[in-house]
């Protein structure tokens, strides 16, 4: 057991290492990627500062405390786009042009060699970025430090990172019965829709929806739980909500990807 | 040639064959566009959630503010607006094009287009049309549906000279759309990796656009300098008309302007295009 953890992780420090040289020899691509991160990370504070031009509050969450969960995303979805959306991004063309064949025969895990291929360090600073915008605006809450929310915070964020990774993880394996599924960097676009905003914003009418996310299908709880552990209150039972949903889907997004593997049809190869 | 000169001095014997010619492109394509559904129609029900969750946060913007409206923005209005920058980019949005056309240049296929009597350009266009033509059918009726339930923020239909004017903004919006893309595409002939440029220009032009929200709620200088670009012609500028907020006097001069600047991105595109064939050196392929 131990042993074959030390494999993975030794096959993992060589993929990126691997990942890391390639990167690098195209210096210029990786400055003009990481422009585009700090621009799209403008545009959102510009949009964050509109909306805060108008009003001092929303859906219950003050200036600092909606800065603070801007930050959260962004850390968030570089973590994500740091070690899986990529490739999981290249698995729906191994599918469509037939060369998962070849991967399948290889000695590991196939979850692990499908997700952890790659690893895109062109995002990198973006989770540093999102750690900035979180120091932020704890330092202009006036924060005071407090082990316990910190603890209960990196923790949070961890069952963030394993539950929007078997979402991200889920969508991919459809591929195999799309055969295009060109559009995944935008399907798992409009599916973080769902995590960017406070959970508090479905209110009235709409609390039902807000419910379903987060307690049937609990995307909402990627962000809204971490976040809310740091800057607003401290709620055992959804930490250990979020801990259940993790076990949940991390074993069901591997269920399910088994599932589609067997029905893979192996075609134009 | 002499033949056909006096036959049909004015070559109009050419025309239906070009006209069919560009139907064909049309109707291939068509059938491509409705072959992988799935893919089409995951996408389609998955694109409603941005707007259910926009609409949900301005509600929490308009309640905290306490204000009735913000910038000139009703709260109806804004979910109007919202709802309307949908249609502006169902027309104006061109997905993948520039990326084809960089990825044709790069791999040498863009020889077919100068060895075969068709011009690139308009067989993308026709390509475009015929997409779009399937997606605002295919969209039409859950968009139909959609404002149908939302038919309570809309002030009403605007009177018919606002009617026929929105229109043809969607319209000069599609072509401002399409050349701006095309002469994305074309900066291909001279990097030989554009998609990192293109993503920079679309995460601009997401804000630019007035696609997140009306451009009206900047700070007043911004407003100028953005009204002077011609991005907002891509989302803003439609909804806008439809909304009542461009002055009916001030209409036909507005769209003389984005008249003008699809003439300004057809220009640009067609010299980008002859000048890079000049020095495409039909790499690869």
């Amino acid at each position: 057991m131990i042993n074959s953890i030390l494999r993975y992780l030794r096959l993992y420090g060589a993929l990126a290492r691997y990942s890391l040289t390639r990167e690098m020899a195209f210096r210029g691509n990786f400055l003009v990627k990481i422009t585009v991160e700090i621009l799209w990370l403008g545009i959102l504070l510009a949009f964050y500062a509109t909306i805060f031009s108008k009003t001092s509050v929303v859906a219950s969450w003050s200036q600092y405390q909606y800065l603070f969960f801007i930050g959260c995303y962004f850390t968030l979805e570089g973590i994500l786009e740091t070690l899986f959306l990529e490739n999981c991004h290249q698995f729906s063309e191994l599918v469509r042009s037939g060369d998962l064949d070849l991967y399948l025969l290889k000695p590991i895990d196939e979850q692990f060699l499908f997700s952890c291929r790659h690893v895109d360090w062109s995002t990198v600073p973006n989770i540093f970025m999102g750690c900035g915008l979180m120091g932020v605006a704890l330092y202009c809450m006036n924060w005071q430090f407090d082990l316990l929310q910190v603890s209960l915070f990196v923790v949070a964020l961890g069952c963030g990172v394993l539950m929007a990774y078997s979402f991200l993880f889920m969508l991919t394996s459809v591929s195999v019965w799309l055969t295009r599924n060109q559009s995944l960097h935008e399907l798992w676009w409009l599916l973080t829709t769902l995590m960017r905003y406070p959970r508090d914003i479905f209110n009235g009418a709409w609390a039902p929806m807000g419910w379903f996310f987060s307690f049937v299908i609990p995307v909402m709880l990627v962000i809204n739980v971490p976040a809310r552990v740091m800057v607003k209150i401290i709620e055992p039972e959804m930490i250990a909500w979020a801990a259940v949903s993790t076990i949940a889907l991390v074993s069901l997004s591997r269920l399910f990807f088994s599932f589609a593997l067997r029905r893979y049809r192996s075609a134009s190869s | 040639m002499l033949v056909r000169e006096e036959t049909d001095p004015w070559g109009l014997a050419v025309w239906p064959r070009i006209a069919r010619k560009y139907f064909n492109i049309y109707r291939t394509s068509l059938m491509e566009r409705v072959t992988y559904r799935g893919d089409f129609f995951l996408r389609s029900i998955l694109r409603f959630l941005p707007l259910i969750t926009t609409i949900l946060l301005w509600r929490a913007v308009y309640a905290g503010s306490g204000k009735t409206t913000l910038s000139g923005f009703a709260y109806n209005e804004m979910i109007a607006y919202l709802l309307l920058v949908h249609v502006s980019r169902m027309f104006s949005s061109m997905p993948g094009l520039a990326t084809n056309i960089a990825r044709t240049i790069r791999e040498g296929e863009l020889k077919k287009y100068l060895l075969q009597p068709v011009d690139m350009i308009g067989f993308l266009l026709s390509y475009r049309i015929a997409h779009k033509s399937a997606y605002i059918v295919t969209v039409s009726l859950p968009y139909g549906l959609l404002f149908f339930v939302c038919r309570g923020y809309f002030p009403g239909w605007p009177d018919p000279t606002t009617m026929v004017a929105y229109v043809l903004a969607l319209i000069l919006g599609f072509f401002i759309g399409f050349f701006f893309e095309c002469s994305m595409g074309m900066v291909g002939f001279w990097m030989l990796e554009v998609s990192s440029l293109l993503y920079i220009v679309n995460t601009m032009n997401f804000f630019l656009s007035g696609h997140m929200f009306p451009l009206d709620l900047l700070p007043g200088f911004w407003v100028a300098v953005l009204k002077a670009l011609p991005f907002h012609y891509m989302a803003y500028f439609p909804a806008a008309i439809f909304l009542g907020k461009v002055n009916p006097d001030d209409l036909p001069r507005a769209l003389a302007i984005e008249f003008l600047w699809v003439i300004i991105f057809v220009v640009m595109a067609r010299c980008l295009f002859r000048f890079g064939v000049k020095r495409y050196s039909a790499y690869g392929g």
